[in-house]
């Protein structure tokens, strides 16, 4: 068992996968960025000076000061405060861990349904092709923002605030997730169609393996490049969705801020002064996502096969 | 330096001549609200959007001045027979926007409205009822001697009785009052005042032109055509003051007074306000709140001082009772509580240590910054563990969820209408009461009558020091039993470019008189 991961690790570093990524100073930078954005936000709960969820601990007296360094500061708010008197950087740090949550749930949830039904769609062809393909193209009609809006506004009336507070979260999961399935069923059933004409799909059929096993033993692994790649590029998308919704006052509620609610509830103040409260949460929304890009533009350039020379 | 001299030039023509400038009122004015009217009836809501709206398109019979003397309007004079009827000489050859003419049978019918009107009907309570002499005189007769009589008589926006009667084209009564429904009256309006309505897009636009008959001539104002906007968003309404897009906006956030003071092309006016601020604790919906321990515990852990400093940026006084300084129920000796020991303390003395979970709402649009107030009081009740679920709207929204008392803690902001302290008490803290119209704002259900027979029996005392001794006991009981959480009293508050005149017309009680508005 040891030799065996041993020999994997091995594998790994002497394939193009590693090579190229420690040639890449850009693919770099953006991972180390990103790991630790993760991880800070991971533990969250031992390193933010403060809990921002706990109401108890606020005090009004303490709002609107500035990060360290400016006139009026408080070494106890490294980042300063909002108008609420929260720590900043306690509230971003869960805010970030919210973002994430709701970037990677809702892209494993648009993987799943986008990976089963692609597979279904390419795979069986005929019938349950044109029906689940004419799906995807009612559901990529709309735009994601406004069903996302709708659904949204529906629950909210539904469950009360309070209850919807504690749901949020899933709420915002549920909605991006099942909003943009198509991306990824599309891009599945694209090389499944490419795949299935292959040699060795024609072999496991005549070793008379069943559907589902030739489906998703012997295709879904020889899909799985595009995928990550779209997975990438989908998780930045979720963040940026879910950051419009709650700037929109329908994503997280202000008691349990994600990075886009923080962004909303400075918006008031960013031309009066107190600056910090929009622009601190925005950088980090900005960088989260743009790592993730650069990660998943140099994921493409790795995985594709025509650049591919190793 | 020339447009300094030039500026200087016009405005002593206009002092000495101002007759001559309101024969041409062609000037365009765009100003943002926080919200437009919620309807075009002036009866169906008591509230300062409706009242700026009547002060727009209708004359009061006597309105207030901005030292808060009493001024004719359509009332020409009037001297009291006795202590209990005054008597009324209306303005003659005044029109209507129907071009009907104005008489005292316009007033009658007013009258009698306002005792319908489910808002208004308090107010006139002391009133027994008009008596009609001739066309253009006219008597009020109150039961008791009211001493405020005068003051009430800036409610009385004479409607155009012919306008308002008879029936729709779907079989309705034109001058039926629906509260937060469509009616005849909510839609369509004749008054007497400077502009008519000419578009009305809700929540969109509105759309005023001066009325070519107006009855003012000597009024300087001269502008032809306003254009009201709503812009909710505090940050958006000074943004378009400041790039031009408009030019009169109400109300300026606290955190933006300095952006407006150090523009060159703006100008600020401010005043320290009466109007207070409060949070009601509905009895009825929350058992917990009848304990008078439970409300003075809120009351304890409410940092009002906090608010008025941080979120109100020092615009706002902090209060523990209703009526501020000045007003004869001012009682000095009440002061700020805040002590959240003592507030735990309380929670704990009343059984609910574990505390419990409630429902809150208030306007984001009414108030200045009242979501984040309802958020910070929000955070304060977390201390003696009491959970807030908190909802804010659109004040659209909002009052018609006030009228059902749809939260366990409502915000309202109140402006006593008579600039007297028996006006919060009647509409804030007396026992609801449906018939008379008393309490109607009370969403906390809080009731006692002793309180209540006291303001009443205030109400007919003609010795001033008598009656406010007795007004401040009241506040002072209130204050004891921890009847409602007084938060502050709210400052005002309005910005313009420096070619509108707008400081001449507003006044304390945020009326803005915009029909004597001067734009150069």
């Amino acid at each position: 068992m040891t030799t065996a991961t041993v020999s994997r690790w091995d594998r790994f570093r002497e394939s193009f996968f590693w090579y190229s990524f420690k040639r890449d100073k850009v693919a770099i930078a953006s991972f180390i960025v990103l790991l630790s954005m993760v991880l800070s936000a991971i533990f969250a709960p031992l390193l933010a000076p403060t809990d921002p969820y706990d109401l108890a601990q606020i005090n009004i007296m303490n709002s609107e000061l500035p990060p360290v360094g400016m006139n009026g500061a408080d070494e106890a708010f490294p980042l300063g405060t909002d108008a609420q008197g929260r720590d900043m950087l306690s509230t971003i740090l869960y805010g970030t861990r919210v973002s994430l949550m709701i970037g990677f749930g809702a892209v494993l949830l648009q993987a799943v349904l986008g990976i089963l039904f692609g597979l279904l769609a390419g795979y069986l062809g005929g019938k349950v092709d044109s029906v689940l393909m004419r799906i995807a193209d009612v559901q990529l009609s709309f735009s994601t923002l406004m069903v996302a809006i709708i659904v949204g506004a529906v629950f909210k009336a539904s469950f009360g605030n309070l209850m919807f507070g504690e749901i949020a979260i899933y709420m915002l999961i549920f909605i991006i997730g099942v909003a943009e399935w198509p991306q990824i069923a599309r891009t599945v059933r694209a090389s499944v169609l490419a795949e299935k004409k292959k040699e060795y799909v024609d072999a496991a059929k005549v070793m008379g393996f069943g559907t589902g096993r030739i489906m998703f033993r012997h295709i879904l692994p020889n899909t799985l490049s595009p995928i990550f790649v779209i997975a990438t590029v989908q998780i930045a998308n979720a963040i940026i969705s879910e950051a419009a919704l709650s700037f929109l006052g329908l994503g997280m509620p202000e008691t349990q801020p994600s990075l886009g609610s923080l962004i909303k509830s400075g918006f008031d103040y960013i031309q009066s002064g107190s600056w910090w409260i929009t622009l601190i949460p925005g950088l980090v929304l900005v960088v989260l996502v743009l790592v993730i890009n650069l990660l998943g533009d140099w994921l493409r350039d790795v995985m594709n096969p025509r650049l591919y020379k190793g | 330096m020339k447009k300094l001299v030039t500026a200087f030039v016009g405005s002593l023509a206009l002092a000495t001549a101002p007759a001559a400038f309101s024969a041409d009122a062609t000037k365009e004015l765009k100003m943002a609200y926080d919200a437009d009217p919620v309807t075009l009836d002036i009866h169906e809501q008591l509230s300062g959007g409706i009242l700026q709206l009547s002060h727009m398109t209708f004359d009061p019979l006597v309105r207030w001045t901005k030292d808060l003397g009493v001024e004719p309007r359509l009332a020409e004079s009037w001297e009291r027979l006795d202590d209990k009827t005054v008597r009324f000489k209306l303005r003659e050859g005044v029109k209507f926007h129907s071009g009907n003419e104005l008489t005292t049978k316009d007033v009658e019918f007013t009258f009698n409205r306002l005792k319908q009107s489910q808002d208004f009907k308090a107010i006139f309570k002391p009133f027994s009822g008009i008596n009609v002499i001739d066309d253009y005189t006219f008597e009020l007769v109150t039961s008791e001697p009211y001493p405020l009589l005068l003051n009430t008589a800036t409610y009385i926006f004479p409607l155009d009785s012919e306008f308002y009667s008879g029936k729709t084209e779907d079989g309705k009564d034109k001058d039926a009052i629906t509260k937060h429904g469509s009616s005849f009256a909510s839609t369509n309006l004749s008054g007497t005042g400077p502009y008519t309505v000419t578009e009305r897009k809700q929540g969109v636009r509105v759309e005023f032109e001066r009325f070519d008959d107006y009855w003012d001539t000597e009024s300087p104002g001269n502008v032809g055509k306003i254009v009201m906007t709503p812009i909710k968003e505090n940050n958006t309404r000074v943004s378009a003051l400041l790039s031009g897009g408009v030019d009169f906006i109400a109300p300026v956030p606290p955190n933006d007074l300095e952006r407006i003071r150090n523009d060159k092309d703006t100008q600020l006016v401010t005043m320290s306000g009466t109007r207070i601020i409060l949070f009601h604790m509905n009895q009825e919906r929350v058992e917990a709140f009848k304990n008078p321990k439970v409300r003075e515990a809120i009351a304890y852990a409410v940092n009002q001082e906090g608010i008025a400093a941080k979120i109100m940026k020092g615009f706002a006084t902090p209060a523990a009772q209703m009526s501020p300084a000045g007003y004869q129920g001012h009682n000095e000796s009440l002061t700020l509580r805040f002590d959240v020991a003592k507030a735990q303390q309380l929670m704990k003395e009343a059984g609910y240590e574990d505390g419990f979970t409630i429902t809150m709402m208030a306007p984001n649009n009414r108030y200045v910054n009242d979501d984040k107030i309802a958020q910070a009081v929000a955070a304060m009740l977390a201390r003696i563990n009491i959970k807030v679920d908190l909802k804010t709207l659109p004040k659209a929204q909002y009052w018609p969820e006030y009228d059902n008392r749809a939260a366990d803690m409502m915000m309202i902001g109140w402006h006593a209408d008579t600039e007297d302290s028996a006006n919060f008490y009647e509409f804030l803290t007396f026992c609801p009461d449906a018939e008379t119209g008393s309490g109607q704002y009370n969403a906390g259900n809080y009731c006692n009558p002793e309180i209540d027979a006291l303001v009443d029996k205030a109400n007919v005392e003609t010795d001033l020091d008598k009656r406010a001794a007795m007004l401040q006991e009241v506040e002072q009981r209130l204050y004891d039993e921890a009847a409602f959480i007084p938060l502050h009293w709210q400052d005002l508050a309005w910005a313009s470019k420096k070619n509108v005149m707008i400081e001449p017309v507003l006044n304390v009680m945020n009326f803005p008189y915009l029909g004597d508005l001067v734009v150069k």
